[in-house]
């Protein structure tokens, strides 16, 4: 793979077998058995033959309706689902926030929920526990919040948490889903501010939005994705204009927004 | 790429298709050893969790196996008809410390079930040697096992004090062999709770299932029952066992004061390693397709 990549995908294709009988359980399977009962499945094709090249540095956005994929691609990019055909290279370290707060136990205060988070996501104790007061300090929580369990924290100051910790470990790629939608306003512009520091030290991120705004406002390249389909790719601009239009809903500002 | 300052995964990694088959190992198990810390932590900050607010919770731990060894005691002496104030004291030494590591064992291969089913969230969004769910299960289990090490010698000394003739021993060099023999029940534990969790990602009751199993494993195992009551070919129930070699050994080692036999040590070897064996197998050849099952 040439040096100037972070991601190469070739020929990736990913299907997945979904049980549709309802529990998978070995009474089920035995009572199946006895009846001489087949299992009922179908086969879901969630990405379709997508070669893509993503260079170090830079910024992906993915757009496309529900369904279309993105999250599954986000996971095999993440090596947490294996292809079925094709391949993905990978290179560098890479830091995952695909659901807010996940590994965090919401009996336990944020700052101990930093060092799990931190430790399932691959840092090693000594350096979570170094970086703790920084991922604390830019969660920035309101007054002794940390030190309290999770379980009462709102859920903007949950995924400010998280998002804490996923920016924060110096990954060499980075991958949010959904997650730039934690915190307020100022969190925001905090997080947005943090990322273009990623990208300035030559760190790649890929990000899936329905906010077609931040697609715009981050990232210098888009792909749109469509029933496991790589429909278009381009410059964000024209990939969420295009995009608008097959949704047909116009280009209102109101639309750009949190869609 | 990679950043200097830390001592990552492989820079470059490839994902492909696969077919039921192993990863590649070496780099599996580095990884899984350079995240031990992760498991390490997830069961105590597991175990700070869930006894945050109670610290009776604790005491509990140690009571139950405590308090079954008492009425398992009172089932085998009504059973028996009786006993003499000589052998009730190593009848009731022999459950509880039987007791105990079974339940470590237990704990360990119950927890280890359910990790990969309860870790559903984990395993969708973050992409780590899933191994370590039930290794942290196991170290659950250790460290619930350990505390009641000294109920088991507080009650051997309080029962020596009022049966001095008792044949349970003192201090002796065979106590020596106890760590080895903990650590045998610890890894074949952990082998079959790989084992059971695999089992319980396509089968969602493996671990109802589980539950009878493990009665009948207790009642099948030199718990209850003295090995020695095993003569002749009767023997081979011990070895078919996998906890059978190891418990033997806890028998030999704290209630007759003798260093096992070899046959026992090595049962109790061979055990844990065929159990981490066939357990890591099913478990690593199949983790990868964990993320879509869960």
């Amino acid at each position: 793979m040439p040096e100037e990549l972070a991601i190469r995908i070739e020929d990736l294709s990913i299907k997945y077998k979904i049980n549709i009988d309802t529990k998978k359980t070995l009474k089920n399977a035995v009572m199946r058995a006895s009846k001489g009962e087949k299992v009922r499945t179908r086969i879901v094709e969630a990405v379709k033959h997508l070669t893509l090249d993503v260079p170090h540095g830079s910024v992906l956005g993915i757009v496309g309706a529900n369904g279309a994929g993105k999250s599954t691609l986000m996971r095999a990019i993440a090596g947490i689902l294996p292809p079925t055909e094709g391949q993905i290279t990978v290179n560098g370290k890479i830091s995952t926030l695909l659901a807010l707060g996940v590994g965090f136990n919401p009996a336990l205060s944020g700052r101990d929920n930093i060092i799990l988070g931190g430790l399932a996501s691959g840092m090693s104790r000594a350096e979570i526990e170094e970086k703790t007061e920084e991922i604390a300090d830019f969660a920035a929580l309101p007054d002794g919040f940390i030190d309290m369990p999770v379980r009462t924290y709102s859920s903007g100051m949950y995924g400010r948490v998280a998002f804490s910790v996923a920016v924060n470990m110096t990954p060499d790629i980075l991958l949010l889903d959904e997650a730039l939608s934690a915190g307020d306003a100022s969190f925001k512009e905090k997080s947005f501010n943090r990322m273009r520091e990623l990208c300035a030290e030559a760190r790649t991120i890929v990000i899936v939005s329905h906010a077609l705004q931040t697609v715009n406002d981050l990232c210098d390249s888009a792909i749109w994705m469509h029933k496991g389909n790589m429909l278009a790719k381009g410059k964000p601009e024209a990939i969420v204009d295009q995009y608008l239009k097959f949704l047909d809903v116009g280009t209102l500002p109101s639309n750009l927004e949190d869609m | 790429m990679a950043n200097p300052k830390t001592n990552f995964a492989p820079a470059i990694q490839v994902f492909k298709p696969h077919r039921a088959s192993l990863p590649p190992l070496i780099p599996y198990l580095k990884e899984f050893w350079r995240r031990r810390a992760f498991a390490i932590e997830l069961s105590r900050f597991a175990d700070k969790a869930e006894y945050l607010d109670s610290k009776l919770g604790k005491v509990w731990l140690v009571m139950n196996p405590l308090l079954l060894a008492f009425v398992y005691f009172l089932l085998v002496t009504v059973i028996r008809g009786g006993s003499t104030e000589k052998s009730g004291l190593s009848t009731l030494a022999h459950i509880l410390i039987g007791l105990f590591t079974f339940y470590f064992a237990s704990n360990s291969i119950n927890g280890g079930a359910l990790s990969i089913t309860a870790g559903g969230r984990l395993i969708l969004n973050q992409a780590f040697p899933r191994a370590l769910l039930p290794l942290s299960s196991s170290i659950s289990a250790f460290w619930q096992f350990l505390p009641t090490l000294p109920v088991y010698i507080l009650v051997v000394v309080i029962g020596k004090l009022f049966f001095p003739h008792t044949q349970i021993p003192g201090l002796r060099l065979s106590y020596l062999w106890a760590p080895f023999i903990i650590l045998c029940v610890g890894i074949t534990g952990y082998g079959m709770g790989l084992l059971f969790a695999t089992m319980n990602v396509y089968f969602r009751d493996t671990n109802k299932l589980l539950s009878y199993i493990t009665r009948i494993w207790l009642y099948s195992s030199p718990v209850l029952w003295r090995p020695e009551i095993l003569h002749g070919w009767h023997k081979i129930f011990l070895y078919i066992n996998p906890l059978g070699p190891s418990l033997a050994s806890t028998s030999d080692v704290w209630i007759e004061g003798r260093t096992p036999s070899l046959g026992m040590l090595v049962g109790s070897i061979v055990w844990a390693f065929l159990a981490v064996l066939i357990g890591g197998y099913f478990f690593i050849s199949r983790e990868r397709d964990f993320a879509v099952r869960i």
